[in-house]
């Protein structure tokens, strides 16, 4: 590390000082602006991130444009006139509030849903993995990894139709299902770190199995608990063929099937399909902003003092 | 948790409960339907353009009587509806291949004494018996039929003095005419299979092949079809196909990479002559906003003028299930939508040509050179339109016009053909 752009950088005497100080103890503090720029690599993530930025650029830019500008084959042209009644149109078609109601419904049930039973599933397994039974039914929803949901959707349209579970709640059950096998594979791998003796401790001091698993276990797994969510929010709130197998009233359908309307083979609503896309992404965007941040953090964090 | 809620969110999901509360109780008192008042009425009706028109129709309709509340459906999976034996009450929807499947299977209920089944014109109501039939039953009525021709633009022709072309020759003369003066003669997207197969393919397949007969004989042929067999794709469709491939020449140079949405593009600001699209792609080109002055005639395939045919389809069609659950008001509403006062606009509307005996005929210019055909029942649907999707026959016409050989690419069609018919 030379010191050359140490001198482009505002401040000449603050961060020397602190540099000094912190750097034989602490690395975080007092390296901003003090690294060496990696050029090429700079270069190189620059033109990466073009990767996200264009295709996220036409889509903001497309949804302020008119329908006639729009279709006049100029993806980066500049809106002329600005419009925003793309989104209001978009929002009538699909009955927004409506639809997103219901997405977010389904999110929550199947976040909620996956953190909480694979995390029960995988304590389970793993305090008990010398019983015969624990250890098979382990094997048994490793299997279920297998079985992707096309393969079965036919049965489950049926079942789902039996059971009086056609709706969004059906929806959000089948995704906990689908999904446990990945998340108590997760989990058991996490949870074999977790040394015993914290449990046991806890135990001494009265606690039963419930107490330990709601106030020890699952805080611990605090940072699984952020990835297993991340996934559930991606998977259910993006998923398309689940919902419009299973739900069978109208009303009830969640915005990425709804929004399918806008692109079929006869006809493009460029400019509506994007605003509604962008109003479908607003949340997801949102929540991986704030969640992205446990994650890296959450996995280095150990349990042991 | 609760803040994340919106006020829509927290009604909704009092009614998500509800309904899944309503849904477990049905499983228990199947036959009761519980509703006080106006019973729900289910219209599955998702083609993209017409969705607000519907609407607004089911709408009045629900107004107008005290007894049944439609409910607009664009959403639900029609397959997974069937299967769990919850389907629409009234089906809206284009009538093709995958819609004959439901019908082959007796899953449509018989209409025939309907006052509306009636008023249908025969040879249009015997569209519907391309497809699967079961147990001659009219359970498919004919909404509006849509007309595709080629799509040419009169600023063009007259630019160059040219006339609508009646034989084959005339319109090759066209086309060099075009070419020769440096205008692109047909705007072409093979980037979109489906475009391929419903312009190119469908055009010359159907102004010189009886396009019934052809797939009567094939499915009666099964998986006898083949190289010897007296009706195959290699022997029956060669000859257009071959024409086909000689119209590739005059179409635009990057065709290979450019889309339907292009194609509209493209025709909006007259950068070709002709497009072989279906009124359909008129709304889109009208998207543009340009002042055009486009009409249609029907590819020439032969050197006799009497030989002219439009290729159609069934764009809408109404059907009621035999498991729907409202069928006397699904039929009230059948006989609602059909009403001239209703039908006519529709099809005026979205460009489409009426059923009826007595529907008027169309005013729309860009589409009116087509009536005297379809008046003579001078038609025929598309070729392509007829091979189970399990046959990707799109992509084999693609590459066909990408330059594969049109001979062994038929044979293959061919023995995919019987190898389907072997399997069922």
């Amino acid at each position: 590390m030379t010191t050359s752009p140490a001198t482009e950088t505002t401040t000449a005497d603050e961060p020397r000082r602190s540099s000094r100080s912190s750097r034989p103890v602490r690395r975080s503090r007092g390296k901003v602006g003090r690294e060496r720029v990696n050029r090429p690599a700079t270069a190189l993530l620059a033109v990466g991130s073009l990767a996200v930025l264009v295709p996220l650029f036409v889509t903001v830019n497309m949804s302020l444009k008119t329908t006639a500008q729009a279709v006049d084959g100029n993806a980066f042209s500049i809106p002329s006139p600005f419009t925003l009644s793309s989104f209001v149109e978009a929002w009538n078609l699909t009955n927004f509030p409506r639809g997103f109601a219901v997405s977010i419904f389904i999110t929550a049930i199947a976040v909620v849903g996956e953190i909480v039973i694979s995390a029960l599933a995988a304590f389970a397994i793993v305090r008990n993995w010398d019983r015969r039974a624990f250890r098979w039914s382990f094997f048994y929803l490793l299997a279920a990894m297998f079985i992707p949901f096309p393969v079965v959707a036919l049965p489950q349209i049926q079942l789902t139709g039996m059971l009086g579970l056609d709706n969004p709640l059906g929806v959000a059950i089948l995704h906990i299902a689908f999904a446990l096998a990945f998340n108590t594979m997760l989990f058991t791998a996490f949870l074999r770190t977790i040394p015993l003796e914290l449990e046991e401790s806890m135990r001494m001091d009265g606690a039963g199995t419930w107490g330990v698993f709601w106030r020890l276990i699952l805080p611990l797994l605090a940072p699984m608990c952020a990835t297993v969510g991340i996934f559930a929010f991606i998977q259910s709130w993006n998923d398309f063929m689940m919902p419009s197998l299973i739900i069978s009233d109208p009303d009830l359908q969640t915005i990425p099937v709804l929004q399918n309307m806008f692109q079929t083979q006869f006809s493009n609503n460029y400019n509506i399909a994007f605003a509604s896309y962008l109003m479908a992404m607003a949340p997801a965007v949102i929540v991986y902003l704030f969640a992205q941040r446990w994650v890296m953090s959450g996995l280095t964090q150990g349990a042991v003092k | 948790m609760s803040s994340s809620f919106g006020r829509n969110g927290h009604l909704s999901r009092r009614a998500l409960l509800a309904g899944a509360g309503g849904a477990l109780a049905a499983t228990t008192l199947p036959a009761c339907s519980g509703a006080s008042g106006a019973s729900t009425l289910t219209m599955h009706q998702s083609k993209p353009e017409a969705i607000s028109y519907f609407s607004q129709l089911a709408e009045d309709f629900s107004q107008s009587q005290s007894s049944y509340r439609v409910q607009h459906d664009i959403a639900t999976n029609l397959s997974a509806s069937f299967v769990r034996n919850n389907p629409p009450d009234l089906g809206c929807l284009n009538y093709n291949l995958e819609m004959g499947r439901f019908m082959e299977r007796g899953a449509l209920a018989d209409l025939a004494d309907l006052p509306a089944a009636s008023t249908i014109r025969e040879d249009v109501q015997d569209l519907t018996s391309w497809y699967a039939t079961y147990e001659d039953r009219t359970s498919v009525i004919p909404y509006s039929v849509t007309a595709a021709s080629v799509i040419y633009n009169r600023r063009i022709f007259d630019e160059h003095g040219l006339e609508v072309p009646t034989t084959w020759e005339e319109f090759v003369g066209v086309c060099e005419t075009l070419k020769a003066a440096d205008v692109i003669p047909i705007y072409s997207t093979f980037l979109d299979p489906w475009t391929i197969a419903q312009g190119l393919f469908d055009y010359t397949v159907g102004g010189m092949v009886d396009v019934r007969a052809f797939y009567e004989d094939l499915h009666e042929l099964g998986e006898d079809v083949g190289p010897d067999s007296e009706v195959s794709f290699q022997r029956t469709l060669l000859e257009p196909v071959e024409r086909m491939i000689e119209l590739v020449q005059y179409t635009n140079p990057d065709a290979s990479n450019r889309g339907y949405g292009d194609g509209n593009t493209a025709m909006a600001q007259e950068k070709a002559a002709m497009y072989f699209q279906g009124p359909w792609a008129f709304g889109e080109i009208e998207k543009s906003g340009e002042e055009l002055d486009l009409g249609t005639f029907p590819l020439p395939m032969t050197d006799d003028p009497a030989d002219l045919k439009v290729r159609v389809n069934i764009d809408l069609s109404l059907w009621v299930p035999e498991a729907a659950s409202e069928p006397t008001g699904a039929r009230e509403f059948l006989q609602y939508l059909m009403q001239p006062s209703v039908q006519n606009p529709y099809n005026e509307k979205f460009l489409a040509f009426g059923t009826t005996k007595n529907a008027p005929a169309v005013t729309d210019d860009r589409i009116a050179e087509m009536q005297t055909f379809y008046d003579d029942g001078r038609f025929y649907m598309g070729a392509s339109q007829f091979i189970p999707k399990s046959i990707p026959a799109q992509n084999y016409i693609q590459s066909i016009v990408g330059g594969a050989d049109p001979e062994r690419t038929l044979a293959r069609m061919d023995a995919d053909w019987a190898r389907l018919a072997f399997r069922e």
